[in-house]
């Protein structure tokens, strides 16, 4: 793993990657990190994150649809009429999504009871369209490919700590078990309710910034 | 005009693949998706009217628990369930029957089960609603579900009807509490409940 | 028989106790990016409003009369995004040739509209909740007009807030999130407020 990773950074242009693998990983992932510093696919930050549990299908299911169509765009990105590009993205990114969604009422119904229309909403979540659009169209498959993990993984994990915290302040459990025992903590139940989700979020990407700052002043 | 035809045509092929993948994944998770509902059904059924359950119990053993135990049965125009256990050798146990109506902000489903006088309110469960979360949301919880055990359907004076009503004033045998900030989930709820009560009782006269 | 909830009763709680972007969260993107300058937002509400009125009757009549007949109830993701997006480009054509200056204004947020999830949400949810044709009018037109006054909130609390002193990290976005909750706590506040006759 470690002989792939230095291959890819030496700039070994016969790399699947044509080298550029890792920056993209690392862009994808905290750099540029979809929610915290682009501030997008908010939506879903916000309503899936009551539960930890939901935190992490959600990024699943991010994650998926953003490898599926960031391969499907970049694949057809030299055939794709310039006009209809969007709507062509917006056909593919809704497909991948209407197939997790099949698939997850199929398989773990009592989580697509849980999570309700915000799957089907991940088609307007602006990550997916927007990585379509800035990377997948100029870049090649493989490439595409790790862009689409990077900024999947880079939702799920920031979804997953606001997942965490939510859930335990909010009911004392994680995953269903008790944790915070309810002898000595009362639940805050607004936590899980609309107030908590944007104080969380609005928390995670301050601290965020706290320490991704003092590193971009360095690099000055 | 050739730029023309040729986004036509791919757009035309590209909603026409989508379309094409879409309709067999439907297809192929439809089975599954409709055993899903079913299970979920017969659970709360099951559930509502205390049939004793394994933890993590699949599905299958569901539709089995459920065939040996529970027979359906015609009333007041009303699907109910009746629960006799392989022990109880014939005699009703419990009584479920399903209600609905439209809540405040979508459908609420649910299923009342009534010990075998056709009075005592044995349990109550909502399998679907769409109620705004932390008022009438919480219609959904065990708090709210267990006030309605032990009451009847009826008051001192035989009139028939449950009756919800502000929190910390149930005083009546058929009047359960409520819940503070959601008077008009609990109104939608005690209407659905009392048409599908009204229901069976009529019959029975 | 059964009373349903009044399409107004919808209407007044969609702005108020169930507000599209305050308990549902939808439609925070174009929220963020674009909530600086009070006008701005009060013409971004508009337009999203209208949008949302339109397609929410546009996918009702073709979930009802469409999908549903034909079995194909798996493609209304599909549908209502394509009615949508099409939708947009109509509004963004007539913009552009009645009020170039709005057209201006509103730059690249107007084709972003397609992709608020405010409006494929509302079209979802007037499925999820079953609601009736006149229902479904009530809820769309109060979902966006909840949406816009949401909207326009923050850009007024976005603009007082320039004259405060923020912790470094926590400026921009962050504070927005953490004023945007408190104003959802406000918004709790009105759930006593709706009640029928």
């Amino acid at each position: 793993m470690a002989d792939k990773q230095l291959a890819c950074m030496t700039c070994e242009p016969k790399g699947l990657c044509g080298g550029r693998g890792l920056l993209t990983l690392k862009e994808g992932a905290w750099a540029n990190n979809p929610l915290a510093i682009q501030i997008l696919g908010i939506c879903s930050a916000l309503a899936v994150t009551n539960r930890l549990e939901n935190s992490l299908v959600m990024g699943a299911a991010l994650i998926f649809v953003c490898v599926g169509s960031n391969l499907l765009v970049s694949l057809l990105r030299k055939r794709t009429p310039h006009r209809i590009r969007m709507i062509a993205e917006v056909a593919i990114i809704a497909t991948f999504v209407i197939l997790f969604d099949q698939f997850l009422k199929a398989f773990y119904w009592d989580m697509s009871k849980q999570l309700g229309p915000y799957v089907g909403l991940i088609i307007t979540n602006c990550i997916v369209m927007g990585r379509a659009e800035a990377f997948a169209l100029q870049n090649p498959p493989v490439l595409s490919i790790v862009d689409g993990v990077a900024n999947g993984l880079g939702y799920a994990v920031v979804l997953a700590i606001i997942g965490f915290f939510r859930e335990l302040l909010g009911t004392g459990e994680i995953f269903g078990y008790e944790v915070l025992s309810g002898q000595w903590y009362t639940p805050n139940q607004l936590m899980i309710l609309a107030p908590g989700a944007f104080f969380a979020l609005g928390i995670v990407i301050g601290i965020f910034n706290a320490i991704k700052g003092p590193v971009a002043e360095e690099k000055k | 005009m050739k730029g023309s035809l040729y986004a036509l045509v791919y757009a035309a092929v590209l909603g026409a693949v989508c379309a094409l993948l879409l309709t067999a994944a439907a297809g192929v998770t439809a089975p599954y998706r409709q055993a899903n509902a079913e299970a979920e059904e017969t659970l709360n059924i099951l559930m509502v009217l205390n049939v004793p359950l394994e933890a993590d119990i699949s599905a299958k053993q569901l539709g089995e628990v459920f065939k040996n135990n529970l027979r359906e049965a015609e009333r007041g125009g009303i699907t109910t369930y009746l629960y006799s256990s392989p022990e109880a050798q014939g005699r009703i146990q419990a009584i479920a029957l399903r209600f609905s109506g439209p809540g405040l902000w979508g459908p609420i489903k649910g299923f009342l089960a009534l010990e075998q006088d056709m009075k005592t309110i044995r349990g109550i469960t909502f399998y679907e609603q769409e109620e705004t979360p932390g008022l009438g949301g919480e219609i959904v919880t065990e708090g709210f579900r267990k006030r309605f055990v032990g009451k009847t359907i009826h008051d001192k004076d035989n009139n028939v009807g449950i009756v919800i009503c502000k929190p910390g004033s149930a005083k009546e045998q058929n009047e359960i509490d409520g819940i503070t900030g959601a008077t008009m989930t609990c109104d939608k709820v005690q209407a659905m409940l009392n048409e599908a009560i009204k229901s069976i009782v009529e019959e029975k006269q | 028989m059964m009373s349903e909830t009044s399409a107004w009763v919808i209407f007044i709680a969609a702005i108020f106790t169930n507000n599209i972007l305050l308990t549902n969260f939808l439609g925070m993107c174009s929220f963020i990016a674009c909530s600086g300058q009070i006008r701005t937002s009060l013409g971004l509400g508009t337009a999203v409003t209208f949008v949302m009125i339109m397609t929410t009757i546009l996918n009702y009549v073709i979930y009802h009369f469409v999908l549903v007949p034909l079995g194909l109830v798996h493609l209304q993701f599909i549908v209502f995004i394509a009615v949508i997006a099409a939708f947009v480009q109509l509004v963004e054509m007539f913009v552009e040739r009645f009020s170039p200056r709005l057209y201006f204004a509103l730059g690249i947020f107007l084709p972003l509209i397609t992709v608020n999830c405010a409006i494929l949400g509302a079209s979802l949810f007037m499925i999820i909740r079953e609601y009736s044709f006149i229902q479904s009018i009530g809820f769309g037109l109060g979902a966006g007009i909840g949406w816009a006054v949401a909207i326009v909130l923050l850009a007024g609390l976005r603009q007082k807030m320039r004259y405060s002193n923020i912790p470094e990290p926590f400026q921009g976005v962050p504070i927005a999130m953490v004023v945007t909750g408190v104003l959802a706590m406000a918004f709790m506040g009105f759930a006593g407020m709706v009640s029928i006759q």
